[in-house]
């Protein structure tokens, strides 16, 4: 009697209807935007393309902080969503379709000189292209205007090198408030953290992605890694992360440090803040030519998409002038966008544009080892150990190379 | 004086573990400004009630809550009633294979969830699950290791002279847990209902992986849905935790006396 | 009575335990079984989430095994956490289910407040902590610097961040707690009223009476205190990432990794199940040794409904 009784409302909740889209075609979008402004933009940019495609419904998947483990999964299960955002492709790629014939096929109408080059290959691995570039950032630094005024010490110019930026540090070093110059982050993203061996002249690993001995562990990169840990001992510098989980963003905004080092994603809540600041590109290491790391993202099609055709239509769209303009919550990718609106020209986000003009040169390091993320996971205990130390940062480093060895066939 | 001392304690402890929610309240009614400023405020200057009205009205959190409700509370039943059933299986009876079986079951516990969930998806996918809340729902009707193991254990505390009076009575099996051992394990029943719910209330991996659109959303995605990849809003996070507390925790100060009910003690005078 | 019982449950073979099991057994097969099995085939493959898969035979244990280190640093992590963190959860929910157990006013309001920090969730328990440990503003060194103690870098010091990660852990005792509790509200208290007629201590009616009877709670407790210290992640996975240096780098945490960042699903499969049989192994060897120690009112042994 029981069993019967449980198994009828089993059964009532396995009849419970599902979804049920019948009427429309569905897109499915996933995103890791997850803040107001974006699903806003999004989903704006979402209507109008339903709008224009009747009886095609796009369904934004907001997958927020879980977007790896969700891709996953659902990847893993063979059930990916139709189109989604995507920065990692050496990771994701066998999931993506490749999209150089669509992009060929339709030049004209992407109009592509229109886009830097340096975008298009963000996501180039082995000659194909996985993604449409969405929007990036190049790494610059931020400084408080007034906490300059207030000390007499110059601004920073272009051109600037890190003795530059060393000396004007130590004099805003006061313990009594707490107050730094700059801040090192003792766990940086080693994905942005390689523009400082770039502009050093070296990179973590070889371009044919086989050796890590001579690179990562060169004099040049011990070079990069003992300078910052010099600046954490000298005080020119607050360490980020290494207990004290307070951001280096909140320490900008209150006014503890006077330079911020950091991307576009930092300058809204900067904006709110309400603090006089200004932005120079990165310094460079002496009279060697500097490199940002470009954070770029791409919106990819599934290679299981059930309707390739009609998920590319959505991704050229999304590329289109007017959708590019709609996102402002990024550095637009077309030029012309950015002309129009005077973002090349404007000083706070001239450097950013500035940034991308140089930084063309150099490959990430995870295009080019497949097992780049357990190389990293090594490296970022180099780097955190050589802060945690302060200095020596050659054995960390040679530590590193040695236990990455069984990663690089 | 062992009184005072025993007060004294039960103040002193239960402060340290209050403190944590006294915290997240407070941070809720902050301004953004006093969460930066360093070093931190502890009192905010002005209580921003709103913050909470804010938070809430930032996402549709009603549809949230009533996807959260249905899961909970159907899972909840399903659990109670599958657990104890089973537990009573295992602790009453003896029966060819019972010891390795539950052993088994006990096994179940240890799996980590990382490698069981492409397969569990692939298969809830099959079903045309995904997105939908049964793979929520669903399995906890099949009674759940944690659960089993502890009814068990309860019930291996009643003596088991209770049952051979109530078969002397002529009680078959099925009354002897529906009549007898039920109403004893009523505490045990409450423990596992209070954990299941806590369990489902705030889980946040499973409805991350079985569920797409947010129409089908529960609240701990929703609060999960705060932390971005480069910026946290804490603020909404605490006013969203702090509302998502407050279920629960009305819930439990009334069932709470339940667990403590000496059911048992009382009814095995003599 | 009860030999005929068992002697007509041993011709005819007795229904009544299965169908009460079934709907375990059934659930077993339809949402444990697969799984289990399909991470087993995975343990033998190079099996990235997407792309070709690759029959590899033990390869994955073998190069954990020999060739991995931090296989061996974080199981060291998870080994020590466990080691300390076991012991002392159960102790002390014990001291506080005692604690509660005194009849006084007011006793809801103080077991819903130490229930309480089980209820908050994950996201906001882990800032809660992070404000608690800073090193030059947390409450905790502001507490200690009352007392003329200078605190040290809890999250940032190898040497206290599996301590502190420990007392964050034990800050959700409310769980165990409330199942201690409901265990000693079912002993008879004929019991302690017949002891304190014969005279005996208050400390020895803990030893000879309270524990002996809780003791099947207090397995309980053992055994999922065991399993879940095994299976931490989630708090270290939020508050350290596994740092500094490595320190609080925990078994599931790698496994985590190996699945979710590195892709390499077979490598993650096969530590799953290195990570369960250590378990499975560790816990069975409690139950074997727990028949000394544990005292069950209602055994079966003797009877059964069968």
């Amino acid at each position: 009697m029981t069993i019967t009784r449980r198994m009828l409302l089993a059964a009532t909740i396995l009849a419970l209807p599902g979804a049920s889209f019948a009427e429309d075609q569905v897109l499915r979008f996933a995103t890791w935007n997850t803040d107001p402004e974006s699903i806003a933009i999004n989903q704006a940019i979402a209507t109008k393309f339903e709008e224009a495609n009747p009886g095609v419904k796009v369904q934004i998947e907001l997958y927020g902080d879980g977007f790896d483990d969700k891709l996953t999964a659902a990847m893993g299960a063979g059930d990916a969503p139709d189109l989604m955002y995507m920065w990692n492709f050496p990771a994701y790629k066998d999931a993506l379709l490749p999209i150089d014939d669509l992009i060929a096929r339709d030049a004209a109408e992407l109009n592509l000189d229109d886009i830097p080059s340096g975008l298009m290959n963000i996501s180039k691995i082995d000659g194909k292209t996985y993604a449409m570039p969405i929007g990036f950032t190049t790494q610059v630094v931020f400084y408080n205007k007034d906490m300059f005024a207030a000390a007499g010490v110059p601004e920073p110019q272009a051109g600037w090198t890190w003795a530059d930026l060393r000396t004007a540090a130590a004099k805003f070093r006061n313990a009594e408030t707490k107050t730094y110059g700059y801040a090192v982050d003792a766990k940086p993203d080693p994905f942005d953290f390689e523009q400082f061996l770039w502009s050093n002249g070296t990179k973590y690993i070889s371009d044919d992605g086989k050796t890590l001995d001579g690179y990562m562990n060169s004099p040049e990169a011990a070079e990069v890694l003992d300078m910052f840990a010099d600046m954490i001992k000298t005080e020119e510098a607050v360490a980020l992360n290494i207990g004290d989980d307070t951001p280096g963003s909140a320490l900008f905004k209150t006014g503890k440090i006077a330079m911020f080092q950091s991307a576009m994603w930092s300058k809204t809540g900067i904006d709110e803040s309400g603090i006089d600041y200004g932005v120079a590109p990165l310094p460079a290491f002496g009279s060697k030519p500097v490199h940002s790391v470009i954070g770029a993202s791409g919106l990819s099609i599934s290679k299981d998409a059930k309707d390739p055709e009609l998920a590319w239509k959505f991704v050229k769209f999304f590329s289109t002038p007017e959708a590019v303009e709609m996102r402002t919550n990024d550095l637009p990718i077309r030029t012309s966008v950015a002309e129009k609106l005077g973002l090349a020209t404007d000083p706070i986000t001239k450097p950013f544009f500035d940034m991308l003009a140089v930084s063309n040169r150099e490959t990430n390091a995870f295009l080019k080892n497949p097992n780049w993320g357990q190389i990293q996971a090594n490296l970022a205990t180099a780097i955190e150990a050589t802060m945690v130390d302060q200095g020596n940062a050659k054995a960390h480093l040679d530590e590193a190379v040695a236990a990455s060895a069984r990663f690089l066939n | 004086m062992a009184r005072t001392f025993t007060y004294g304690a039960l103040i002193f402890l239960s402060a340290l573990f209050v403190a944590p929610f006294l915290w997240t309240l407070l941070t809720a009614v902050k301004t953004e400004a006093e969460l930066v400023a360093w070093p931190p405020v502890f009192w905010p200057e002005d209580w921003r009630w709103e913050n909470f009205a804010t938070s809430w009205a930032e996402q549709p959190f009603g549809t949230y809550l009533q996807n959260s409700m249905t899961v909970v509370v159907l899972s909840t039943i399903g659990q109670v009633f599958s657990s104890s059933l089973v537990a009573f299986g295992f602790a009453r009876f003896r029966f060819p294979g019972r010891d390795p079986i539950f052993v088994l079951l006990l096994a179940t516990m240890m799996i980590p969830w990382d490698v069981k969930m492409i397969p569990l998806y692939m298969e809830f996918n099959f079903l045309g699950w995904i997105n939908t809340l049964k793979p929520l729902i669903v399995p906890a009707w099949f009674g759940e290791a944690f659960f089993i193991f502890l009814l068990r254990q309860y019930i291996m505390t009643v003596p088991m002279e209770i049952d051979e009076a109530a078969r002397m009575d002529g009680a078959n099996p099925w009354q002897l847990y529906w009549r007898i051992h039920l109403p004893l394990m009523l505490p045990g029943l409450v423990l596992v209902g209070t954990f299941h719910f806590m369990n489902a209330w705030n889980d946040y991996l499973g409805p991350l992986i079985f569920l797409n659109d947010q129409t089908k959303y529960t609240l701990p995605l929703g609060l999960g849905l705060f932390q971005g990849r480069h910026d946290v809003d804490n603020i909404a996070i605490a006013a969203i935790t702090v509302i998502l507390c407050l279920p629960p925790l009305v819930l439990f100060f009334f069932v709470q006396r339940y667990i403590m009910d000496n059911a048992l003690g009382s009814s095995v005078k003599g | 009575m009860t030999d005929a019982r068992r002697f007509s449950s041993r011709r005819r073979p007795n229904l009544a335990p299965w169908l009460f099991i079934s709907p375990w057994i059934l659930g077993f097969f339809l949402f444990t079984l697969g799984p289990m099995v399909f991470s087993l085939v995975m343990s033998l493959y190079d099996w990235p989430v997407v792309g070709d898969r690759r029959f590899v035979g033990l390869d994955n244990y073998r190069v954990m095994l020999t060739q991995d280190p931090k296989f061996w640093q974080s199981l060291g992590v998870t080994v020590k956490f466990a080691a300390i963190f076991v012991p002392l959860n159960i102790l002390l929910s014990f001291l506080l289910a005692i604690l509660l157990n005194v009849k006084v006013r007011g006793t809801a309001l103080f077991r819903t407040a130490f229930y309480l920090p089980s209820i908050i969730s994950g996201v906001a328990l882990v800032m809660i902590w992070k404000w608690i440990y800073s090193k030059d503003y947390g409450l905790l060194n502001y507490a200690l610097s009352l007392m003329g103690v200078d605190g040290p870098n809890w999250l940032g010091d190898p040497h206290w961040s599996i301590l502190a990660i420990i007392i964050a852990s034990l800050w959700g005792l409310g769980g165990t707690m409330l199942i201690l509790l409901a265990g000693l509200q079912s002993i008879p208290k004929e019991l302690y009223e017949a002891a304190r007629v014969s005279g005996v201590p208050a400390w020895a009616q803990t030893v000879y009476i309270t524990i002996p009877m809780l003791s099947p709670m207090l397995l309980f407790t053992f055994v999922t205190s065991l399993i879940s210290a095994f299976q931490q992640l989630t708090i270290a996975l939020l508050l350290t990432k596994g740092g500094p240096l490595n320190s609080t780098y925990f078994f599931a945490m790698y496994i985590y990794d190996n699945a979710f960042k590195f892709h390499d699903m077979g490598y993650a499969a096969a530590m799953s199940w290195v990570m369960f049989l250590i378990i499975l192994i560790l816990s069975m060897a409690v139950l074997k040794y727990s028949a000394a120690w544990v005292h069950y009112e209602g055994d079966v042994k003797g009877g059964g409904n069968g």
